[in-house]
């Protein structure tokens, strides 16, 4: 199957890299373009699980810049209930073509490790979290355990 | 004597020889390259001393064999002197001596007078004998002879040349002359940079303006002084002084003319900078000092251009352009005085510069006065505007009958060329493939051409000639990418307000057969977009009266008549497949029906067709086609544009369904609501999409593909891994491979070959990968408009408008322009609290009134004023609805008790809005 070369690379390079903070990348044979992997952040509150998240290129990577969603639900103030993320390095406006897919999960780690309440995309979270923090991070944990994966041992 | 002898001979010599007008030329060729002796070829040279040296020997021994060496003594056999060969007739002795002249014979040394002698006698004695020496010889030496016998002598060279070679003697007496107007006033020497500093500096410490006045005045008023001021450093003839005298002024001229057309490839010697910043030196001074000498004297040389260009004609074209550069450096050509009488005179004299000379005045603005280009736009139209704004016209005194606004419009087109060679051009290799519709004509259509001659407008059209000066530039405004001023500045409002657009439009008929009145038509940048439209709109009317009046002759003629109207009968349940079925009918058919005035029936409606249906039925099949459900069309999520389906299953003839529809939208002048992309406009007017195209095509791809046209790294190939093999999905998000080169995969894109990716890449996104979808669409479109000048008078962006109206919201300037019926008058209270109501409705609800007063939620080509609202009282208070006649776009308001009742109906009514009937 011939797929883009670049992704079919980045690929190889994330697997041979051994990433600790994303793991388990699942991609199927007949699309590349569709990436999946576990998020296993370092921080508390999100430290006791991890998060399944997917990543969609476009046809036109690296031109156009990939989508992240998360599969796993999330107690945070930058992703929304439907998984959605706003991440600033994938933006349309600021999106550079030579970034590549690991620089992206490091941003991502990144913000889920710290948030950033003030761009929030659930601002009600945003506000806890900065009035609030025991209450947030409470919930927080409490919404991690309910919801998210086993985090992988090793 | 001795020259008079010699003019003698020759001319005698030319009129016996047969070849008589082989060697006229020949004289003058040879003139002025001996006389320069400078550019005349080597080898040619060599040939001619040896030939003259051959004469000069040959005619050596003639002269000893007939007269002798002229010593007592001489033992010479072949020799008068020596009394061996005495008695020979001219013509043995010329013989003769061509026989010696090969062997190589004894020469006696001659006497130091005989050489002169030779030359002296032929005037009495030896003139016949030259003649029948000639006359024995074979043609190649006699020429030679009458060749060299000047050449002999170099003094009598001039006067033989100006008697002999007609066109060197009018080049040598213009030269004289023109030498002698600048040793006239030759105190006005050539201006430079540093002359007017220092005259400047002069005029501020005395307070005394005249050196500088005299300076300008003698300078100005010249133009074959002013043509050479401001010279750049590199051409030597810059740096004269002001202390020249006048023979070097004289040598500079002269040489300066021969040397034309190294000039013209050079570029012109005149440096705009330096001129640009005397001017703005120039300003220190207070401008009553010299303004008004000035003004006359920019009004004198615009005259005197005028008569040099239209007459005389002495002057070359580049010291003319260089004239009109620099007095468009002017800074104050838009002050009063200058703009009143100098501007006009010289938009005049500009006027007569020949197509060849507009060309390089247009080039010269481009490369050299792109800084001026603005402040030359803004000048000529303050013109036009003022002239406009202060005059009354009449029926008899129209706009295009005045001749300062249309010699400034005229000049205007220069610089709107200036202005696009200034800008990014793009190659004008990347033409869509023209579209030919061959019209099935009727035969019975044909005959009547002939005999009923308004339907010949139809012919006049195909020949809409291009304008000359664009042919001569190879210039295209498709081609323009990016203008270097904005086209929009080149509107006048208050002329487009101004003309009467019927007026010129006729003109412009008449135009095409005649050329000799004004249109400004002709002219269409300096024209709004809707006055455009308004002619367009004439056009198209007139189209559809001829082929109404055609059908009513064919019905008294006898046969069978023809529909004068596009009919289309469709049910609203399914308009899509009613109005495809019918169109396509109309298009395999009769495609010329297309041109006639659509009348659109909703089965089972009542409502009659005066524009109002129609208006709805393209604004529901517009709405049907462009969803994406439909599949002929995708959405572009990032611009909220529609593209083409690159992989459709609908068949061509669908394609060029749409293509009929856009076309009679416009011929109908039916606002759509579509959203395509510019590039489809541009693609319509002929040019392919290109790169720059995907801008507002597709902005994130662009984004990220100009990110890697300025990546500089040498790792490009390393860091974005990107082959010749790019992906793209279809409408179901399958992902689709394409090779940009054949085995793309294997070809990785490097510093060297990105832009041919990139160039590759948006071919294949904007032109290839739709190219047969496209194709059809634009056929389609074609068939309606090939014969209407659209593409003459618009620009993409302006079709753009013309399809869609423009997006501006402005329901103030609705208020204002709205026309009131039936007792309504502004003061009403209904109408105050109607507006009032309307100006707080949300953006959508102000969209679905002007759907429900107008048909369509778009605002035409203009803005809303050019709506023509009409609000008419329909009976006093009741419980009935406000309805509208759409074609008019006429709103029937009943005057409602209160503001309440109003605002209820009123949005009842528009929400509910959809089918005809009648009430």
């Amino acid at each position: 199957m011939a797929a883009t070369r670049r992704l079919q690379k980045e690929l190889n390079d994330i697997r041979q890299s051994g990433l600790k903070s994303f793991r388990d990348i699942q991609v199927d044979e007949s699309n590349i373009l569709t990436w999946q992997g576990l998020i296993v952040p370092d921080n508390p509150p999100y430290n006791k699980g991890a998060f399944r998240i997917e990543i969609n290129f476009p046809a036109e990577y690296p031109f156009k810049p990939p989508k992240i969603s998360f599969k796993t639900k999330i107690y945070h103030p930058n992703i929304d209930e439907k998984g959605q993320v706003c991440l600033p390095i994938i933006s349309a406006e600021n999106w550079k073509p030579a970034t590549k897919t690991d620089q992206v999960i490091q941003a991502l780690v990144a913000l889920v490790n710290d948030p950033e309440p003030e761009h929030p995309l659930r601002a009600e979270l945003a506000e806890e979290f900065l009035k609030d923090r025991k209450k947030f991070t409470k919930n927080a944990e409490e919404f991690t355990k309910k919801h998210s994966e086993k985090r992988p041992t090793d | 004597m001795n020259s008079k002898s010699e003019t003698d001979e020759a001319s005698r010599g030319n009129e016996a020889s047969s070849s008589n007008s082989n060697i006229a030329p020949n004289f003058s060729e040879g003139q002025p390259t001996s006389s320069l002796c400078t550019s005349a070829d080597s080898n040619n040279t060599q040939d001619i001393m040896k030939r003259a040296a051959a004469k000069q020997l040959i005619e050596r021994y003639f002269y000893q064999l007939l007269d002798g060496c002229g010593n007592p003594n001489c033992d010479n056999q072949y020799c008068a002197s020596s009394g061996e060969a005495r008695n020979l007739t001219p013509n043995e002795a010329a013989a003769e001596a061509i026989k010696l002249f090969y062997k190589e014979a004894r020469l006696c040394d001659s006497l130091p007078n005989k050489v002169p002698r030779t030359e002296a006698s032929t005037c009495e004695s030896s003139a016949s004998t030259t003649c029948s020496v000639t006359e024995s010889n074979e043609k190649g030496d006699n020429k030679d002879k009458i060749t060299d016998s000047p050449m002999s002598s170099s003094a009598s060279l001039h006067e033989s040349t100006s008697k002999l070679g007609e066109p060197e003697t009018s080049h040598n007496v213009s030269l004289h002359e023109e030498s002698r107007t600048v040793s006239c006033h030759n105190n006005g020497a050539p201006l430079t940079e540093e002359r007017i500093y220092q005259l400047c500096d002069e005029c501020l410490q005395t307070k005394m303006p005249q050196p500088l006045v005299r300076a300008l005045g003698e300078a100005f008023t010249q133009p074959a002084i002013l043509a050479r001021c401001f010279q750049s450093k590199v051409v030597p003839n810059s740096s004269n002084e002001a202390s020249k005298t006048d023979k070097e002024s004289k040598a500079m001229c002269s040489s300066s003319d021969p040397d034309k057309d190294v000039d013209s490839v050079a570029g012109p010697g005149l440096d705009v900078a330096s001129c640009r910043r005397a001017f703005q030196y120039l300003a220190k001074v207070p401008s009553e000092y010299y303004s008004s000498a000035l003004v006359t004297a920019l009004t004198t040389l615009a005259e005197s251009l005028e008569i040099d260009l239209r007459i005389t004609k002495k002057m070359s074209m580049e010291d003319a352009v260089n004239c009109f550069v620099i007095a468009f450096e002017v800074p104050d050509l838009g002050c009063s005085d200058y703009l009143e009488i100098a501007l006009p005179a010289l938009c005049h004299a500009a006027e007569h510069l020949p197509v060849k000379g507009q060309a390089r005045l247009a080039r010269t603005w481009a490369l050299h006065c792109r800084e001026s280009l603005r402040h030359i736009l803004e000048t000529l139209q303050q013109l036009i505007t003022l002239r406009v704004i202060s005059t009354n016209y009449t029926s008899h005194f129209q706009v295009q009958d005045d001749e300062s606004v249309t010699m400034a419009t005229k000049l205007m087109k220069i610089l709107y060329y200036a202005n696009m060679l200034a800008g990014v051009m793009e190659p004008n290799t990347l033409r869509e493939e023209p579209i030919v519709i061959a019209s099935q004509l009727d035969p019975l259509g044909d005959v009547l051409d002939h005999i009923y001659q308004f339907s010949s407008l139809k012919n006049s059209k195909h020949s809409q000639p291009d304008d000359p000066l664009a042919v001569e530039l190879d210039l295209n405004v498709l081609d323009a990418r990016k203008p270097y001023l904005p086209f929009e500045e080149f509107y006048n409002e208050p002329l487009s307000d101004t003309i009467e657009m019927e007026v010129d439009f006729a003109n412009f008929k008449t135009e095409i057969n005649s050329g000799k009145k004004f249109t400004f038509l002709k002219y269409p940048f300096i024209l709004t977009a809707a006055s455009k439209s308004l002619g367009l709109y004439y056009e198209n009317r007139i189209r559809m009266l001829s082929e109404r009046r055609v059908s009513m002759l064919h019905a008294v003629v006898g046969a069978a008549p023809p529909m004068p109207f596009l009919r289309l009968k469709v049910r609203r349940s399914h308009i899509i497949d009613d109005a495809l079925v019918e169109l396509e009918m109309v298009a395999m058919e009769r495609v010329l029906d297309l041109k006639k005035q659509l009348v659109v029936e909703f089965e089972g409606e009542q409502g009659v067709d005066e524009g109002g249906v129609s208006k709805e039925f393209f604004q529901l099949i517009v709405e049907e086609i462009f969803n994406p459900d439909y599949g002929m069309f995708t959405q572009q999520q990032d611009s909220h544009t529609v593209w083409f389906n690159p992989t459709s299953f609908e068949t061509d003839a669908q394609f060029t369904l749409i293509g009929i529809v856009l076309g009679l939208a416009i011929y109908n002048n039916v606002i759509l609501a579509v959203d395509f992309p510019m590039v489809v406009y541009r693609k319509l007017m002929g040019k392919k999409g290109s790169f720059e195209d995907l801008a507002d095509w597709n902005p994130i791809l662009y984004r990220g593909l100009k990110d890697m046209l300025e990546y500089t790294g040498d790792d490009l190939e390393e860091v974005y891994y990107q082959t010749f093999r790019i992906c793209y999905n279809d409408v179901f998000g399958n992902n689709i491979f394409h090779d940009l080169k054949k085995d793309g995969d294997s070809i990785f894109v490097t510093q060297d070959n990105k832009k041919e990716f990139v160039d590759l890449y948006a071919d294949f996104l904007l032109n290839k990968s739709v190219e047969t979808q496209f194709k059809a669409f634009r056929r389609g479109f074609v068939m309606v408009t090939d014969e209407s000048p659209l593409s003459a008078l618009f620009r993409p962006e302006e079709v753009e408008t013309l399809v869609c109206g423009s997006k501006n919201f402005d329901f103030n300037e609705l208020e204002k322009s709205t026309e009131y019926d039936g007792g309504y008058t502004a003061e009403s209270k209904t109408i105050k609290d109607f507006w009032s109501i309307v100006h707080s409705l949300s953006l959508d609800d102000k969209r679905k009134l002007l759907e429900f007063t107008t048909g369509s939620d778009r605002v035409p080509v203009g803005g809303l004023s050019y709506l023509k609202l009409v609000i008419a009282r329909n009976g006093p208070d009741c419980d009935r609805l406000p309805t509208a006649h759409t074609c008019f776009n006429v709103l029937l308001l009943p005057e409602y008790d209160s503001k309440e009742k109003l605002q209820d109906r009123l949005m009842k009514a528009i929400s509910y809005s959809k089918g005809f009937g009648m009430l």
